[in-house]
């Protein structure tokens, strides 16, 4: 019986050691792929970083009124966009590194992440990149809104931003391949009911003023046009 | 609030603050003829080129005229009204775009090329016929030795309402010359100055901004040339009413990016001399109506209370504090003090030299506060006659020059105020 047992252990050891020995080299690969990522990574960190500084990224983001200031606790964005880009890359070495293991179910797994994270890449740089532009958008309809006397110009402003972060997040789902239909109808009922709802308010609540000011702008562009000069409204004041 | 820490801004060693000091006086132009560049409109603008050119046939200060029209047909150039189809200038490559720049680089290239005496930048047809405004353009060039001309013009109260408000004061604090209209849009050069301005390095290192009234004026008087100022009778009219926020970005954007470069200059200069002036001022233009305080104040109010957030990172508290304070007042009685206004247009001089804001919203964001402050000027003057409120407008000079301090310190420190 002990024979038995030291015959089966022995045997037992030997398909062990042999299935690591088949395992081994594949997972060096796969440290390997994880140690050139890391590096690629760094470089990656640096040079997106260089780019940034020189580009002027924190301060043009900050003058866009994209990130708020005094609110560093974040750090700065580029060096956000700096980390990001690190694991993005990194995160590509470790699925790399998986496919070359021989696990049929890892390697089927790591090759469908490899497919799927430029995209998902892309989605998040275009969700990125609409917040941003719905917090400049927000500020100058809020500038522009005041400007024109309007007294929710705030409401306004706060309802351009949301459009935009709205149209920024079908367009990242969809690139994304999340919901794909169920995206594109919620977006187009939402923002369609939006632009009625505001369509709506402004021909019901606004008509004299809206009114009022393409008359102003219209007359004002065809006397342009036919180099006249206008006489001011009365009580108006020539500014220039 | 941070300390003052770190270097000054913009500034070198040596004495702070000097008296302005009078410029150098070059002999009066000799030779050449004089060149005349119309902006006469949309077309057609041949007619008044024409009619300048036949009324100027005789020459002027004894001199052979050359008139030339801005046209934007097909391309932004510089035709002979006699020959508008053969007439395309040989310096139609404009330096400064597509522009007012464009226009002023064509200028300044055609006066070098043909070595006018002077050059003068005219508008439209409906002129002060009973002024002799041509021969007020530039007989101190070439009489006189004036290197530039500055038009000014016989207004109503409330006429050019950014230029009592912003330009005329700013200006005057900055460069220590009491340059009543320094935006006029018309001009008259030296030959010397033309080729001066020609030369710049703006041309290629800012094409937007080199050109405009603003960089004309803040050179010359920035490099101490001789200045002068001439009355070309009844103002002419602004042509289309434009939006006070397309204005203030279009007029006062340019002052603000010159005050960036000529930042050396203006912190050594203290107070401000007259400028010598050509013809007479004349009295001022009937006020058309009283524009309406209610109407000019509501704009302040919605301001303080949605744009706090845009204003905060510009204005101190103090600041919009007493905007607070003043707007609270009802329309008939709403008054911005002078050295409240002074420091408010010194902080967005700031705010627009840190970036604090993308600078177009900034502009912009200046409207109610600048509306605000013509409501407040219209209730000080509707019972004054004119010499009174010139004297009104004195005192708010006087005001932007003693805050000169307030914003050189700013300028420097632009962190000791932290939003």
């Amino acid at each position: 019986m002990w024979q038995e047992t030291k015959r089966i252990f022995m045997q037992s050891s030997a398909d062990v050691l042999h299935a690591i020995a088949r395992i081994l080299p594949s997972v060096f690969a796969m440290l390997l792929f994880v140690v050139v990522a890391a590096v690629l990574a760094v470089l990656v960190r640096w040079a997106i970083r260089r780019t940034c500084d020189r580009l002027g990224l924190d301060r043009r983001l900050l003058e866009w009124g994209v990130v708020a200031r005094g609110a560093p606790e974040r750090g700065p964005p580029s060096r956000l966009v700096a980390q990001a880009s690190f694991w993005a890359v990194l995160l590509a070495g470790a699925f790399l590194g998986l496919s070359v293991v021989q696990i049929p179910a890892a390697a089927s797994l790591s090759l469908q992440l490899i497919e799927y994270l430029p995209r998902a890449l892309l989605a998040l740089v275009i969700l990125a990149a609409g917040v941003a532009a719905a917090r400049f958008v927000e500020r100058s309809v809020l500038i522009g809104a005041v400007n024109m006397g309007l007294e929710s110009a705030r409401f306004i402003a706060l309802s351009a931003r949301w459009l935009v972060v709205l149209l920024a997040a079908a367009v990242a789902l969809e690139h994304a391949g999340v919901g794909t239909l169920v995206v594109i109808v919620a977006f187009g009922t939402v923002f369609g009911g939006i632009v009625l709802a505001l369509a709506l308010a402004v021909g019901l609540g606004a008509r004299d003023t809206v009114a009022r000011l393409l008359e102003r702008r219209f007359r004002a562009g065809s006397a342009a046009g036919k180099g006249e000069r206008t006489e001011p409204e009365r009580g108006r004041v020539h500014h220039a | 609030m941070q300390g003052g820490a770190g270097p000054p801004r913009g500034v070198r060693s040596g004495p702070m603050l000097a008296q302005p000091s009078s410029a150098n006086a070059p002999a009066p132009a000799a030779g050449g003829e004089i060149l005349v560049v119309a902006e006469a409109g949309p077309p057609p603008a041949a007619p008044f080129a024409a009619a300048l050119q036949a009324r100027l046939a005789a020459g002027l200060c004894g001199r052979a005229v050359k008139v030339l029209v801005v046209t934007a047909q097909p391309e932004l150039a510089l035709v002979d009204p006699a020959d508008p189809r053969a007439g395309v200038a040989a310096s139609s490559s404009l330096q400064g775009g597509a522009g007012r720049g464009g226009v002023v680089g064509a200028l300044l290239r055609e006066a070098d090329s043909r070595g006018a005496a002077a050059a003068a930048l005219v508008r439209g047809p409906e002129r002060d016929e009973d002024v002799d405004w041509l021969r007020l353009l530039v007989s101190p060039i070439l009489d006189e030795g004036f290197e530039l001309v500055c038009p000014a013009y016989r207004r109503g109260r409330f006429d050019g309402m950014l230029g009592t408000a912003i330009l005329y004061p700013l200006t005057r604090a900055l460069y220590g010359a009491r340059l009543r209209q320094p935006a006029g849009g018309e001009a008259g050069l030296s030959l010397a100055f033309a080729r001066h301005l020609l030369e710049h390095p703006d041309w290629h290192r800012d094409p937007g901004g080199a050109g405009s009234d603003a960089w004309v004026v803040a050179k010359a008087l920035s490099e101490r040339r001789r200045v002068c100022q001439a009355w070309l009778g009844r103002w002419p009219g602004e042509g289309v009413p434009e939006d006070a926020s397309h204005a203030l970005a279009r007029l006062v954007g340019p002052v603000f990016r010159e005050m960036e470069r000529a930042a050396e200059r203006w912190q050594r200069l203290d107070g401000s001399t007259p400028v010598p002036a050509f013809g007479a001022p004349g009295p001022p233009a009937e006020d058309r109506a009283l524009p309406d305080v209610a109407a000019l104040a509501a704009p302040l109010r919605l301001g303080l209370r949605e744009l706090d957030a845009v204003w905060g990172l510009v204005l101190p508290p103090a600041s919009r504090l007493a905007l607070q304070r003043a707007a609270a007042a009802p329309p008939e009685e709403l008054r911005l003090d002078d050295a409240l206004w002074a420091r408010v247009v010194y902080d967005f001089a700031v705010a627009h030299s840190t970036r604090a804001l993308e600078r177009g919203q900034l502009l912009r964001s200046m409207t109610p506060l600048y509306l605000g402050w013509v409501a407040g000027f219209v209730n000080d003057v509707r019972a004054l006659d004119a010499a009174a409120t010139e004297a009104r407008v004195e005192a708010l000079c006087a005001a932007f020059e003693r805050e000169k301090r307030y914003l050189i310190g700013r300028w420097r420190w632009p962190d000791t105020f932290n939003p």
